[in-house]
């Protein structure tokens, strides 16, 4: 899942300032997940700007509020089209890519993004996210027994673990366990200590072309253009 | 200019889906046989309001104050709550509703509006629940009453320390008021006569009231009476001298009824003989307690074999049981002890093992095994045209409730006849709720045991006929009736598209009953779910609803009518409070104080504070608020959990307010528990604070100006 936190009432406010009639969109998958933009979401973000309206006496905004299945496919964007022409802007609550979605179905329209997208990550228990994957396009896992070492290690390195780690904590926060400790503890469980034993060169960070793109159709020729 | 009036059109209560009623039927409603509806009248007097729950209870039931009384209760047998710990005590709570919602106020008023007369034979409760419902469809209707006056079995029955006259007679009475016509001192002989005498239709009540014999020697003998025929001669005003010793034969209510008559009228020594034991006793345990503390012996396993009068005392010879197998009524038979017999000496010897109807024969109608009048069930029509048949008469000797079921019944059957159309079951219209609870889920409802009326001293009682059962005071009353689990009325996934399978009111759910299913889907089983609100309030895609709406305006349809009020008001500063309305702020001491409502302190009513959501407090800052403050049971809620996601909200909204520049205390949550504070005290300088907060912002903005 992608995790995504509000972003501050003030930059919000500070973005939509140049607009009168803002829609604040909400998406129903990854941000209602994470309690960043789903329907509930958004109409508490909805409140709190007409409550900071009404107390500041100044603002002209007015606001609507729509929640759509999902904002990262425009074919769950039709549902806008007799809306759009009414908005002066879109604050979006969808992570980066619906964001982007928008803005490529509503070329007339400008979006801003309400969220701070953070990573793709899980619950650790209701209310708390922990990241988990960076999409880093050469998976590893199967090498650290299941545990991340990019995302997980404050440093992310490939051989550790570093000196920094201390009763299986991360020097960098003593609250963080260290990946690298957990990554041996679970190798041993799984008695393939040996891999710790082996080196792992260094990730070539220039192969990585962005942006990148992932085609799944077999038979038919690569589409064209950048998205 | 921004109004805020104006942007508060798409919000609010327009979006509010409205739904229809999507809750299941629970237990004690289905084991009712009025099918009342218990789960509304007692939320009802949860809350304090008393009038609306008589409302519901007299919707259900033409003569609640006697069922108040002697109502044999088998909803409470089937209530869920016993899984928990020990049924929720429903027939005192109707008590409670039916004696402070002012039932006696209430006037029935029915208009003739057909033109058949119906005649009732016998005024038990099936005559007087048909006559009600006949005038309530608009006929006339006449009861024939052999005795003196109304009421059957409940008058010549039922003894007055378990249901006062007063309350039949004020019953009874409204049955005058709405016009039927009673005719007490006449016994009908014959059903030919009264068609002769222009009634279309005839209903059967006659009541079973033939004792059973026991069949043994000296049976006959001078001295021994039945039950029904004792209990008969003392309700209607006779003073049979028992003298000192009594025995009672049987060990139904009858049986009990019987021996704690005979104690009141003076017998020294009242015991009770029945032939198994008590596991197998279908006397109501309760009372059976009662009569043991007023000194009524109970001998089981003893049953008598004859009876010689001697010298103007009956001498009575008995045998031990054991039991056998189980008989066809599943109860184990008692087998006789050979050599076992004995002999005791009793003044006077009471049958009381049971009756049977007796039908005269003049009346020309089929009768069936134990004498009963044989009737279509569903119909309710005996072998003669028009001539229908119920209560007693037709069951056999059974409750008050099923009899005034029946003559509800016969009322529309009645009907259906009369206006020619085709009788249909009544039928219900929603699923009946089933299913245990599961271990998980009642090792975390909190435990509270049922609190019983209290009783008349022991003093009081021995020589008296005054009613035994005391009615619940106002808290205790309240407090019983929030043990209610509101079984089949809890949370479900409405709009299914809309759920993002978050696992949000998976995580949340106090009792853990939210489950995936096998095929992915969040499921809230609704046998486990306890109604708390919680993951409504807390479901990112608000995708959750209450299967029943809210019988009441829904928290924003509530909230907005009161903000409206206030800024109408124009008092400053003012302050909304979002108040339980169960327990100790709906209706414990501090009701008064929310609803005297201090000026500029507007009281939203909830129905248990969980159900507040984050955007609701938000709404009362944006419409003028100068102060929030949320007020529920704290720990002494009947629920988990719900005042730490009150504080979780709040913290929340705090958050919010802080960076729109509002002091973050102008949004407080009281509990009970949480300070040691009187919470009256508590709300005194919440609202001192709030009003320094105003005079502040005033000074500031003059400043400014
Ligand atoms: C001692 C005792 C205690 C009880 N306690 C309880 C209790 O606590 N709770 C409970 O739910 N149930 C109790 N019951 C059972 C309950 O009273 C009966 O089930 C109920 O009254 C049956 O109602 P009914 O209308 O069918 O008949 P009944 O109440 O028996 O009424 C029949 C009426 O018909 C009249 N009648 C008979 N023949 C004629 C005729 N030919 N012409 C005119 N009138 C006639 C009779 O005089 C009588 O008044 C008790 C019963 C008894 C005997
Ligand atoms: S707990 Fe309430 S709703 Fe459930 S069976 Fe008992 S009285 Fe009825
Ligand atoms: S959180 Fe409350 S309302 Fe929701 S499923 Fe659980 S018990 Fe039912």
């Amino acid at each position: 899942m992608i995790v995504a936190e509000q972003k501050n009432l003030e930059e919000i406010m500070r973005m939509i300032a140049p607009y009168e009639r803002v829609m604040i969109l909400g998406c129903g998958t990854c941000m209602t997940v994470c309690n960043a933009g789903g329907e509930r979401e958004t109409s508490f973000l909805h409140g709190a700007l007409r409550l900071a309206q009404s107390k500041s006496g100044e603002g002209t905004h007015s606001f609507s509020e729509y929640t759509v299945k999902r904002q990262c496919d425009y074919e769950f964007l039709e549902v806008l089209d007799d809306k759009i022409d009414d908005v002066d802007t879109i604050l979006s609550l969808g992570c980066g890519i619906g964001v982007q979605a928008i803005a490529e179905r509503f070329p007339d329209t400008p979006v801003l993004p309400g969220v701070n997208t953070a990573f793709m990550g899980m619950a650790k228990e209701w209310g708390i996210w922990d990241e988990r994957c960076a999409a880093c396009g050469e998976c590893r896992l199967e090498e650290t027994g299941g545990i991340c070492p990019i995302t997980r290690c404050t440093k992310g390195i490939l051989n550790g673990p570093c000196a920094g780690t201390k009763n299986g904590k991360c020097e960098a926060n003593t609250d963080m366990d260290c990946a690298w400790i957990l990554i041996y503890n679970r190798l041993e469980r799984l008695q393939q200590l040996e891999k710790m034993r082996r080196y792992y060169p260094p990730r070539n960070f220039l192969a990585v072309a962005r942006p990148k793109r992932v085609i799944t159709k077999a038979n038919t020729e690569a589409g064209e253009n950048n998205g | 200019m921004y109004s805020p009036a104006e942007n508060a059109q798409d919000y609010g209560p327009q979006r509010l889906v409205r739904h229809p009623n999507r809750s299941l039927v629970p237990p004690c409603q289905a084991a009712c046989p009025l099918h009342m509806d218990i789960r509304e009248y007692v939320d009802l007097v949860a809350q304090g309001r008393i009038m609306e729950a008589l409302q519901v209870i007299r919707n259900g039931n033409p003569f609640p104050s006697i069922c108040a009384y002697v109502c044999t209760h088998p909803c409470e047998e089937d209530c869920r709550r016993t899984q928990v710990d020990n049924p929720v005590a429903i027939r005192a709570l109707k008590r409670f509703a039916v004696e402070f919602g002012g039932d006696r106020m209430i006037l029935a008023e029915a208009e003739t509006t057909r033109s058949e007369r119906v005649a009732i034979v016998g005024s038990g409760p099936a005559g007087l629940a048909c006559a009600y419902y006949l005038r309530k469809l608009g006929y006339a209707a006449t009861i024939f009453e052999a005795h003196t006056e109304l009421g059957g079995m409940l008058r010549v029955g039922i003894p007055r320390y378990r249901l006062p006259r007063q309350v039949l007679d004020t019953e009874v009475q409204r049955l005058t008021q709405m016009g039927v016509e009673i005719r007490t001192n006449t016994r009908v002989v014959s059903l030919d006569l009264l068609f002769e005498l222009g009634y279309k239709a005839i209903f059967i009540t006659i009541g079973a009231h033939q004792s059973l014999k026991i069949g043994i020697d000296g049976e006959d003998s001078l001295g021994v009476i039945d039950g029904a025929t004792f209990l008969r001669e003392v309700n209607l005003g006779l003073k049979p001298s028992l003298g000192d010793r009594v025995a009672v034969v049987g060990g139904g209510n009858v049986a009990i009824d019987a021996a704690r008559t005979a104690a009141r009228l003076g017998a020294k020594k009242v015991i009770i003989l029945y032939r198994r034991s008590r596991a197998e006793m279908p006397a109501d345990p309760e009372e059976v307690k009662q009569a043991q503390e007023e000194g009524i012996g109970i001998l089981y396993l003893v049953t008598p074999t004859a009876i010689r009068r001697e010298a103007g005392r009956l001498s009575v010879t008995c045998v031990k049981m054991k039991l056998g197998d189980p008989d066809e009524s599943g109860r184990r038979r008692p087998v006789v002890i050979e050599g076992s017999e004995f002999k005791r000496k009793f003044d006077t010897l009471i049958a009381a093992i049971g009756q049977a109807p007796q039908t005269p024969g003049e009346f020309g109608i089929r009768i069936g095994k134990g004498s009963t009048i044989q009737v279509d069930p569903v119909t309710l029509t005996t072998n003669r045209a028009g001539v229908f048949a119920g209560g007693d008469a037709v069951t056999g000797p059974a409750t008050v409730t099923e009899a005034l079921a029946t003559g509800r019944m016969a009322a529309s059957r009645i009907d259906d006849y009369l206006q020619h159309r085709y009788p249909v079951a009544d039928k219900v219209d929603r699923e009946t709720l089933t299913g245990d609870l599961l271990p998980e889920t009642i090792q975390m409802i909190r435990k509270i045991g049922r609190i019983e009326p209290a009783i008349l001293p022991l003093e009081d009682r021995a020589k008296d006929f005054k009613p035994v059962e005391l009615v619940y005071d106002w808290e205790t009353a309240t407090n019983e009736a929030r043990r209610c689990l509101r079984c089949g009325m809890g949370a479900e996934i409405l709009f299914q598209d809309k759920c993002a399978t978050c696992l949000n009111c998976l995580r949340v759910c106090p009792y853990h009953a939210p489950y995936i299913d096998d095929s992915g889907t969040i499921q809230i089983p609704v046998e486990q779910c306890q109604a708390c609100g919680i993951c409504i309030a807390e479901c990112p895609a608000k995708a959750i609803i209450m299967r029943k709406p809210y019988d009441r305006r829904h928290i924003a349809e509530e909230l907005e009518h009161t903000l409206k009020s206030a800024a109408e008001s124009k008092y400053k500063p003012f302050i909304v409070g979002f108040c339980c309305q169960y327990g100790l702020f709906g209706t414990g001491a501090l009701a008064g104080l929310w609803r005297s409502a201090k000026a500029g302190v507007w009281i939203v009513p909830v129905l248990c504070v969980a159900k507040v959501e984050a955007d609701q407090m938000l709404r009362a800052f944006e419409m003028g608020a100068d102060g929030v403050f949320i007020a529920g049971c704290g720990e002494q809620c009947a629920r988990e959990n719900t005042a730490s996601w009150v504080q979780q909200r709040v913290a929340r909204v705090r958050k919010t307010l802080a960076q729109v520049g509002l002091e973050p205390e102008r949004l407080h949550a009281f509990s009970p528990d949480m300070t040691n504070e009187d919470p009256a005290r508590e709300l005194d300088n919440f609202t001192e604070k709030i009003s320094g907060l105003y005079l502040a912002s005033v000074l500031m903005q003059e400043v400014k100006s």
